[in-house]
């Protein structure tokens, strides 16, 4: 009773959960432009998932695995598989891959021809990152209604039907559910971390269901994870929060016509690459002034690293910003001295001096 | 597709006038209103507890009450308005009111010299107050309190001194008994008293210098005395004029009952400031009025009498305003804070706007909107040098103009235009410009109005209001925001004012309003008049003459449509849609070297935008809940340049998809083979070379309009 007065009360005030403020790019998250600074090396036409081991790195293109040559730019072609591969991991000596979100497949290996297709009964919808850890693969689920590629379309239907699964040879293990799109998960210790994307935060899954968060209130959406050298974690946030599609959340009949009649890229949410229509709604701040758009316009789409340190707290960010268009970070590993991460609006693999970058995040 | 319930929402956004509630709560008179309001309610309501008080008898009482406790109000909210406070009212009232009976009683003067001394005497004591607080700089709050108790105890001192004899004797004067008891009219003598100085007072307030001076006092106390506003010497009449009036109240008090009391004028100060808080004037200085304060009084008033006639004790009516000041303390803090902010959320009412499916800018064959990349190669002129210019002309010298942010019409020299200079300072961002056939640069100037620019640089203006409409709150006379002109051949011009609601920095809350509320505006230099010509538009920009000298094309740049409207000839008033259903927001037009018309697309619609505009509710908790950089907006990044033969037919588009050498037309000008271009929020003026056979390359717009001059 009282929580339902009290939901009335925020509606009308515009407080709690009907604010539409989002947290600022303050302390460790002050703004550069060190992921500009990133540089092209493999172009990808459908950029999707990295993975790298000891004998090389990896990425993910539409239905292609690409290997990626740290010495110098370019890609040669490692495999092709029957579907749109949307999460990728190496696993015993061959890949991990998730196909169409719908199922988990194993290509070479110790593991070769090893598939996963369900959990607990329900069937895999949008499995969007996988990760080995020891003799399992920790994947997760994003969501029961949608697939990967209509991930905006599970934010602005508010769902929270994401899953975090460990797959073994002998069965599955469901580690949480009930996650508000969960992209991306990493073990740390004895517990695993996971990306829940629409609660704009980290959670530590300990054991069968124990969800404890680990970074909250972050100023955008978070996906996947990679242990950092050196300790800590690397954490890629694909989007940031911005109060218009906060707001957009909380408006129930313009969100379900605006789905209805238009294409996502038009849509009044997140988007991974920069603008690229003048179809594309338009903010204030985003209008050019004298010709220069300001690099701190609402971000309509933005790219974000976090390195984050074993407590969770964060240590220093990466940005592109507004004007930038390395933008849409959803995949991030060290790699062989370097830091590769996969950008949505730079349209491939960048790479990254992390001596360099921790170097100028310090100072 | 349709929304759920979007009849009902368009009908209801056609009866109910949204707009109305902000523009009348954003007049200066609606903070009077409120307190009469509360008038009202209040002696409605204490009429109906107490049936009594609307007795004649009764409110005869109230009104002696108020013409004397009014005196009192009057000075207290003069000391208010001017940033201080007098708690020493009550004390002066009862030293005034000894003085008066001593004179009367004891020495027996008349009562004319006994009265100027009474006041003279009051306003002595509130110049203590003055001098220490105007010149010594002393706390208000805190000197009036300390000379509330100084004079309080004088009066102690006093009384026990001279009460026996002000009682022993009688005053012989039919003066004195008529200020006491009179009646003229079957009015007391002192409500007439106090209506004369409350209208003098209302007067000195609103119309004279002194009274401006003591608002602004009040305002700012620094600003006043930066602006050279003698401060101490106002701040001390403010005191004088406080303890004069308040002796004036005594006078007829002391007339009324020859009272020497120990407890007259005790908890004065509170009833009277209440009475000033309540009726809006508020505590931080700078803002009331004469009405305000009597409007107070009156609640105060009806409280008090009507509580005395249902048998209140006086310790209960002193908690009842004790309880009241509180009240109204706190609404006025609230409302001076947020007031700005409240009239904002109102203010903004978006209206129902449904602009059809656009046609698609994808390229395919037979498209003529198709997207192309004509623009990409335009030449830049006084790239970083120019700020904002929104139209672009030149003159029959190849010399180029265009307006500037910073106010300036700023002149490009021919032939290469390397070389400028400021033309002409108008002081506000000039729009749409026109060349007369005197060649002189006819100007709209966005917040002024209608200008124009001589060959010599001189600065005049033509007008900058036009008739009031009659259904208007606001008035809609002033000129807020004239956009582009042009000029008929009898020289009438007429020029388009895109919105009456918003100021030129706000231009793009009155396109998310998308409210009927801009208009075309005849501007006759014969008889210097102004009228206006098209009421009701939807953010009217583009003007251009048509060759029939009978006609004009218009642009609405909110409804993404082009109209032909006739002023003369047999067509004469009526409007034709040319062209709508754009794929952008249309904004100057211009005539082409082959008879055709350019049109700027200042920005294309999305359809995010596009299915806003058709839920009003949406966008007004969009203005609410979100700071105006966040809203959505119309997409000015991007937009083309086209052009339109007087059929409506589009012909071609330039584009330059992602705006890099141009990101922003506003305008459009051809000249001798090249296409001039303007954008409001560009630092550059673009140049486009027309192809081979399609701009006549001998083209200048003034000749083919005026003629050719030797």
């Amino acid at each position: 009773m009282i929580a339902f007065f009290k939901g009335l009360s925020d509606r009308f005030l515009g407080r709690g959960d009907a604010a539409v403020t989002v947290p600022v790019f303050d302390g460790v998250l002050r703004p550069n432009r060190l992921l500009d600074d990133g540089v092209l090396w493999a172009r990808l036409e459908a950029p999707g998932d990295l993975a790298c081991d000891d004998t090389g790195l990896w990425a993910s293109d539409g239905n292609r695995v690409l290997r990626i040559d740290p010495a110098q730019q370019g890609t040669t072609e490692e495999l092709v598989l029957d579907g749109t591969i949307t999460a990728l991991a190496r696993f015993k000596g061959g890949f991990a891959v998730a196909l169409d979100g719908n199922r988990v497949e194993v290509h070479g290996g110790a593991l070769d021809g090893h598939s996963w297709k369900a959990a607990d009964k329900r069937a895999f919808v949008a499995i969007n990152s996988l990760t080995a850890d020891g003799d399992t693969l920790l994947a997760t689920d994003a969501s029961a209604h949608n697939a990967p590629a209509n991930w905006q379309r599970d934010l602005l239907e508010r769902r929270s039907s994401g899953r975090v699964l460990r797959l073994g040879v002998d069965g599955v293990q469901m580690l949480a559910s009930g996650l508000s799109h969960a992209f991306g998960a990493v073990p740390v210790g004895d517990a695993v971390w996971v990306s829940e994307s629409w609660r704009h935060r980290v959670v530590s899954v300990l054991g069968a269901g124990h969800v404890q968060p680990v970074l909250n209130r972050l100023p955008g959406y978070p996906s996947r994870l990679a242990p950092a050298d050196g300790g800590g974690i690397w954490l890629s946030v694909f989007a940031c929060r911005t109060q218009l599609v906060e707001f957009v959340l909380r408006e129930k009949g313009y969100r379900e016509a605006m789905m209805a009649s238009m294409p996502p890229n038009l849509w009044v949410a997140p988007q991974l690459v920069p603008p690229q229509s003048f179809l594309e709604p338009l903010q204030g701040g985003a209008i050019k002034q004298m010709g220069v758009l300001k690099p701190w316009a609402p971000p309509r789409s933005y790219g974000l690293v976090l390195r984050l340190n074993e407590a969770g707290k964060v240590l220093y960010s990466l940005h592109s910003r507004v004007d930038g268009t390395h933008h849409g970070i959803t995949a991030i590993h060290d790699h062989g001295g370097a830091l590769w991460v996969v950008s949505h609006g730079a349209g491939g693999v960048l790479r990254l001096d992390p001596s360099e970058i921790a170097r100028r995040a310090g100072e | 597709m349709t929304l759920p319930n979007e009849s009902l929402v368009r009908l209801r956004y056609r009866l109910w006038p949204d707009h109305v509630i902000g523009e009348l709560l954003s007049k200066p008179w609606m903070e009077t209103a409120i307190p009469v309001l509360v008038m009202i309610l209040v002696f409605w309501g204490m009429a109906w507890m107490v049936p009594s008080l609307t007795d004649t008898g009764q409110l005869a009482v109230i009104a002696r009450d108020l013409g004397e406790t009014g005196f009192v109000v009057l000075g207290l909210a003069i000391v208010i308005m001017a940033g201080g406070v007098d708690l020493s009212v009550g004390s002066i009232f009862a030293l005034t009111n000894l003085v008066a009976l001593l004179l009367m009683h004891k020495l027996e003067w008349s009562a004319p010299p006994a009265i100027a001394v009474t006041i003279l005497s009051g306003m002595a004591l509130g110049a203590v107050n003055g001098v220490l607080i105007g010149y010594v700089r002393l706390r208000a709050f805190l000197t009036t309190l300390i000379t509330l108790i100084i004079f309080r105890a004088v009066y102690s001192l006093a009384i026990a001194e001279y009460s026996m004899d002000i009682a022993m004797s009688l005053p012989d004067s039919t003066t004195w008994d008529f200020l006491g008891m009179g009646l003229v009219w079957g009015v007391p003598v002192n409500v007439w008293l106090f209506a004369v100085v409350a209208l003098f007072l209302h007067i000195l307030l609103t119309r004279l210098r002194p009274g401006w001076h003591l608002i602004a006092i009040g305002g700012s106390r620094r600003a006043a005395y930066n602006a050279g506003i003698a401060v101490p010497f106002t701040i001390m009449l403010t005191y004088v004029a406080s303890g004069g009036f308040t002796a004036i109240a005594a006078v007829f008090f002391s007339s009324k009952l020859a009272s020497t009391g120990s407890d007259i004028g005790l908890g004065l100060e509170v009833t009277a400031l209440t009475a000033a808080v309540l009726g809006g004037i508020s505590l931080g200085g700078g803002r009331g009025s004469v009405t305000k304060a009597v409007v107070g009084l009156a609640i105060v008033l009806v409280v008090t009498n009507g509580m005395t006639a249902s048998g209140a004790s006086g310790g209960a009516i002193r908690m009842a305003l004790a309880g009241i000041l509180v009240l109204a303390a706190v609404f006025d803090i609230r409302w001076v804070k947020n007031r700005h902010r409240i009239i904002a959320s109102v203010y903004v009412s978006p209206d129902y706007l449904y602009l059809p499916k656009p046609p698609s800018c994808e390229p395919a064959p037979g498209n003529v909107w198709s997207v192309n990349d004509k623009l990409r190669a335009v030449e830049v002129i006084g790239l970083g040098e120019v700020e904002g210019p929104e139209d672009v002309i030149l003159d029959r010298n190849d010399n180029l103009y265009s307006g500037s942010r910073h106010g300036d019409i700023v002149r490009f020299l021919a032939p290469d235009y390397t070389k400028w200079e400021i033309f002409a300072h108008i002081g506000g961002q000039p729009l749409g410009m026109a060349f007369d056939k005197d060649d002189n640069l006819c100007v709209c100037v966005g917040g002024m109005g209608l200008y124009m620019v001589r060959p010599d640089g001189e600065v005049v203006k033509l007008t900058d209001e036009t008739n009031r409409s009659l259904t208007s709150v606001n008035d809609d006379s002033r000129l807020r925001l004239a956009d582009d002109l042009d000029i008929a051949h009898d020289g009438r011009i007429y020029f388009s004012e895109a919105t009456r609601r918003y100021e030129m920095s706000e231009y793009a809350v009155d396109a998310l309003e998308s409210r009927h509320s801009g208009r075309i505006i005849c501007y006759d230099p014969r008889d210097g008049s102004t009228k206006t010509e098209i009421d009701n538009l939807l953010f009217p920009n583009g003007i251009s003459m048509c060759d029939d000298n009978q006609s004009f094309l218009f642009a609405q740049t909110s409804a993404a449509s082009i109209s032909r409207y006739w002023f003369d000839g047999p067509k004469k008033g009526t409007i034709e849609v040319l062209l709508d259903n754009l794929p952008g927001y249309p904004d100057n037009i211009n005539k082409a070297s082959d008879g055709n018309y350019w049109v700027a697309l200042v920005g294309m619609r999305g359809p995010a935008l596009d299915l806003a505009m058709r839920m009003p509710g949406f966008r007004k908790r969009m203005t609410r809940r979100l700071p105006f950089d966040e809203w959505m907006f119309p997409n000015i990044n991007n937009g083309c340049v086209f052009k339109i033969d007087l059929t409506g037919k589009v012909l071609e588009t330039l584009w330059d998809p992602q705006g890099v050498n141009h990101p922003m037309i506003t305008s459009m000008r051809e000249h001798k083979g090249w296409l001039y271009l303007g954008g409001l929020s560009n630092n550059r003026i673009g140049r486009y070379r027309l192809p081979e056979g399609e701009g006549a390359p001998d083209y200048v717009h003034y000749e083919r309009r005026w003629g050719k001059k030797a």
